[in-house]
């Protein structure tokens, strides 16, 4: 049983954690400092310090100290060159005198110089690297958790909490960050363990990141959701301030403690006690059960300084001098209430405790135990005194912050203690304040000669502590959409292009390039057969008595008078007039309709037909039959021959005209039959059962075999329509474009009394137009691209929305916004591939401009 | 933004299941002045405080109702169908 520690077997033992093994095997720089590269050994061992950041697994900043540590792991260092004990990195102190406090602001004056610097200091300073992006992916997960009442930390108290609330019948989650085992499972209450809470949000919403959920993840961020939130975070120690303070060796009482009785690890062989509590403490006594010879027991007050180089070896203090390789401090034990500020309560000073307490809880929050700071002692003084000011005495272990850089600041104006936060980053790195924040504030006030509750405390924001990307991203899937003839297009050969959640064929692959698929695909509709899948149209049924009056108020076209059986061009706008969907809609009995929409426009259509039924009283029924409905379109001269022979629907032109609608069977199966012309043939679009997508594709195929019937794609129905000038709404169009701009007025039916976008539409109907939409023929066989600029006069006049190579045309034709009223014939230039291309303005529809093919 | 909608079919629900639908106005009638038009178009009120308000239950029974919320908290007082 061993970890790898930079290539190195670490044995480890039943319990530890990653840091406790490396610690057990010798390891004692865990760190080099964000800055100078000091030598930073374990400090806390609870997570609440920066010193233990190593890269675990590939996961950088990973805190060893609370990981358990499991075999096989990869471990390495972060943040020093070659190594942590010989670090080159480390001359950075030398150069002290250059970086004072805010350097980047005094140095880095010209921009250009701090380009050049910023890569440079990229590289030596900071903590861990992201992962490189072919690096193997860890899994993330999400979950979502309700509880009638939420106890934040498994200690004592919260477990007396939960164990009460759970007699009440409450349904109770208790979130802690230790493994399971540590923590007594509990049959009255749920234990999330390995797990913290990292952000109070609004409506009791709690941010918790549980670590290794189950073997197949690293991480799953719980939401939990809780009707009542008891916090119980309790109270950490921090350290104490002195000259040197950061040696390794140093090492807060509780992280000795947990060293000892955790890890049955004896932590140095001579030491010397930093407490307000002399004689023999309770420290002392488990110092020397374990066979460490207690040197001293000092009060913080008489000490001057820790000596040593890679490690600490001795105490310097107004008492005498004390050579130890284990200095161990009794500091401030701080309530964890960065939970409960986040939920709303107040801090406020307690002399005392000698920490900020939380008070005045929000409605549905609740604390207990050490959080409230009941109990808790002042261990040393505070302010420090001035006497302690000096480059070797760290405050923010995470960003290399001494005493002398906040006092710098106060002198520089840096007064305010949010300022002072934000000029030193002191309480912004991965600690998020937990060991610097008292300190920082203590000095603020002593240089501001106010006093701490005046100076005040800087504001916790989630995450905190801090959460892996991975895991706020969570899983990755992305949800897919499949027609229901989706794996015949595969057998078919179907190369797929995304629609939203839709995949769709693009084109068959029946030849070697997409240009000479999509002409066989264009050819077999203009001169023979060819069929579409449809489904991905929004389907819309809409009853009721109030049908027809819904859709007179919502399209700008008139559906009341629309007889049964027949088919409608539908356009919707805005009350600004602006475009925003188009389709049909067929009514097929006097209080039955249905509607189409464009694949990307349905849940907006179906929402703004709901909108404007709400609460007005109307008789009538939104319902969507998207998923349930299978749909292709059958178009091409010979369209109307295999669909004969698959139905005993009537498809003569005067039995089934154009813009009609029938219900009738194919292939046996109950289908509505839309005689409409997307790409100008003849042509039926066919609605019909999902279930049976599958069998009446087949049997259009079969029975279309004999006629050359070919399956056509999403590239060749958009080169059809072209030739045709229909517009496909929010490719030709945008979130600016009316119907009078898009050379469509006449589906703006004014004569109705009242329809949405009737105001804005009537003043635009006689303005001039800022911009129209045009045709346009290439002088030159060459294709822009969408997007492409449109000059006039070499002036750049507006761009090109869609443009293909045209077969009935036998040249580059598309569609394009001009600012100028460009005329018919008027001569432009398209820019392809950077140069500019003649081009013929027209408005004339290209391919049968009468629209004969469409009623043969 | 995590706080609770009470949706009068479904009940009390997390806010990522609504679609917001902006603020409740009176439509003006046709005929009414360009001025009207113009501010129910393009003005919003963005009160500091209790603003009435469309939601849709996108993720439940999909339809629109109304709510009484202050801006301020996200605190929501009341909701209701629109009548």
């Amino acid at each position: 049983m061993a970890i790898h520690f930079n290539g190195r077997q670490i044995p480890i033992q039943e319990g530890d954690t990653v840091a406790s093994a490396l610690y057990r095997a010798g390891q004692r720089i865990f760190t080099r400092s964000f800055k100078y590269h000091r030598p930073r050994g374990l400090l806390c061992c609870a997570g609440n310090c920066p010193n233990c950041l190593m890269n675990v697994d590939g996961i950088p900043n990973v805190r060893t100290c609370i990981t358990p540590a499991r075999a096989g792991m990869a471990v390495k260092h972060q943040n020093a060159r070659p190594s942590l004990d010989f670090d080159y990195l480390a001359i950075a102190q030398r150069f002290d005198w250059m970086m004072p406090v805010g350097w980047y602001y005094k140095h880095f004056t010209n921009p250009r110089m701090w380009h050049l610097a910023e890569a440079q200091i990229r590289k030596v300073a900071g903590l861990g690297e992201a992962p490189p992006p072919d690096a193997p992916e860890a899994v993330y997960e999400h979950a979502h958790m309700q509880a009638g009442v939420a106890v934040i930390g498994g200690g004592e108290a919260g477990l007396k909490a939960a164990r009460e609330a759970a007699e009440q019948g409450e349904r109770v989650v208790v979130v802690d960050d230790q493994p399971r085992g540590v923590v007594p499972a509990d049959s009255k209450f749920s234990l999330l363990s390995r797990s913290y809470c990292f952000g109070f949000y609004e409506g009791n919403l709690l941010g918790v990141l549980q670590s290794e959920p189950h073997s197949g993840a690293r991480e799953r961020l719980v939401h939990l959701r809780a009707k009542r939130v008891v916090v119980a975070t309790g109270a950490y120690e921090a350290p104490l301030t002195f000259k040197n303070n950061d040696l390794p060796g140093i090492m807060l009482s509780t992280a000795v403690w947990r060293l000892i009785h955790r890890h049955g690890i004896q932590p140095g062989t001579s030491a010397v006690i930093i407490s307000n509590e002399l004689g023999d403490s309770n420290i002392a006594a488990e110092l020397r059960n374990v066979g460490i010879a207690v040197v001293a027991s000092v009060p913080p007050s008489d000490v001057l300084e820790a000596t040593g180089g890679k490690h600490v070896t001795g105490l310097r203090t107004s008492r005498g001098n004390y050579a130890c390789d284990l200095v161990v401090t009794c500091g401030h034990r701080i309530p964890d209430a960065g939970l409960l500020s986040q939920a709303g309560a107040k801090l406020r000073w307690s002399a005392e405790a000698g920490a900020f307490v939380p008070v005045e809880f929000p409605p549905n929050v609740t604390a207990v135990g050490d959080v409230l700071g009941a109990g808790l002692k002042a261990a040393a003084m505070l302010p420090a005194p001035a006497e302690t000011t000096n480059k070797r005495t760290f405050v923010c272990l995470c960003n290399d912050v001494t005493t002398q850089d906040l006092s710098d600041s106060v002198a520089e104006g840096f007064d305010h203690i949010e300022l002072l936060k934000r000029y030193t980053t002191a309480t912004m790195g991965p600690c998020q304040g937990r060991m610097c924040q008292l300190q920082a504030i203590g000095i603020c006030a002593r240089e501001t000669r106010r006093s701490i509750p005046e100076t005040g405390v800087t504001t916790s924001r989630p995450p905190n502590p801090g959460v892996t990307l991975g895991a706020l991203g969570g899983a990755r899937h992305h949800p897919i959409r499949r027609t229901p003839m989706h794996h015949q297009h595969a057998d078919l050969g179907a190369v797929w292009m995304d629609m939203g959640d839709w995949k769709r064929p693009r084109y068959y692959k029946s030849a070697q390039t997409e240009r000479e698929c999509v002409q066989q695909e264009y050819a077999a509709v203009r001169q023979a057969v060819g069929v579409i899948d449809v489904s991905t149209l929004g389907k819309l049924s809409l009853k009721g008595r109030d049908s027809g009056k819904l859709l007179d108020k919502v399209y700008t076209s008139r559906f009341s008078d629309l007889k049964p059986g027949r088919v409608r061009y539908a356009m919707l706008c805005d009350e600004a007039g602006i475009m925003l969907d188009d389709g049909t809609i067929s009514r097929q009995a006097d209080h039955e309709f249905f509607i189409t929409t464009t694949t990307g426009n349905l849940d907006f259509v179906e929402q703004w037909l709901e909108w404007w039924l709400a609460g007005a009283g109307w008789d009538a029924q939104v319902n969507n039959l998207t998923s349930a409905l299978a749909a292709v379109n059958l178009a091409g001269p010979k369209a109307r021959d295999v669909l004969s022979a698959l139905t005993d629907c009537k498809l003569s032109n005067d039995a089934f005209p154009y813009m009609a609608c029938r219900s009738a069977n194919v292939a046996g199966v109950p289908a509505l039959l839309m005689r409409i012309g997307f790409v100008g043939e003849t042509g039926w679009e066919i609605h019909y059962p999902a279930e049976s997508g599958e069998h009446l594709w087949s049997a259009l195929m079969d029975t279309g075999r004999t006629y050359g019937i070919r399956p056509f794609g999403v590239e060749a129905q958009r080169l059809l329509r072209l030739e045709k000038r229909h517009v496909i709404v929010g490719v030709d169009t945008d979130a600016l474009t009316n119907p009078y701009e898009a050379g469509m007025g006449w589906v703006v039916k004014h004569d109705k009394n009242d329809f949405i976008g009737k105001f804005a539409l009537g003043k635009l109907q006689g303005a001039p137009a800022q911009q129209s939409l045009v045709g346009f023929t290439m002088s030159a066989n060459e294709i822009p691209e969408d997007g492409a600029a449109i000059l006039v006069n070499g002036a750049l006049a507006g761009r090109v929305t869609s443009a293909r190579y045209s077969p009935a045309v036998q040249k580059a034709i598309g569609l394009g916004w001009v600012t100028t009223a460009a005329a018919e014939g008027a001569s432009v230039e398209v820019r392809v591939a950077g140069r500019p291309v003649k081009a013929t303005v027209t408005q004339h529809v290209f391919y049968d401009p009468e629209g004969a093919r469409l009623r043969m | 933004m995590s706080f609770l909608l009470a949706c009068p079919e479904c009940g009390e629900r997390s806010a990522y299941e609504f679609r917001f639908g902006g603020e409740v106005k009176s439509r003006p009638q046709q005929g009414d002045s360009e001025e009207a038009w113009f501010q129910y178009i393009y003005t919003k009120a963005n009160e500091a405080g209790e603003q009435e308000e469309w939601w849709f239950h996108r993720n439940g029974c999909r339809k629109w109702f109304q709510a009484l919320r202050d801006t301020r908290t996200n605190t929501v007082i009341a909701t209701w169908k629109p009548e």
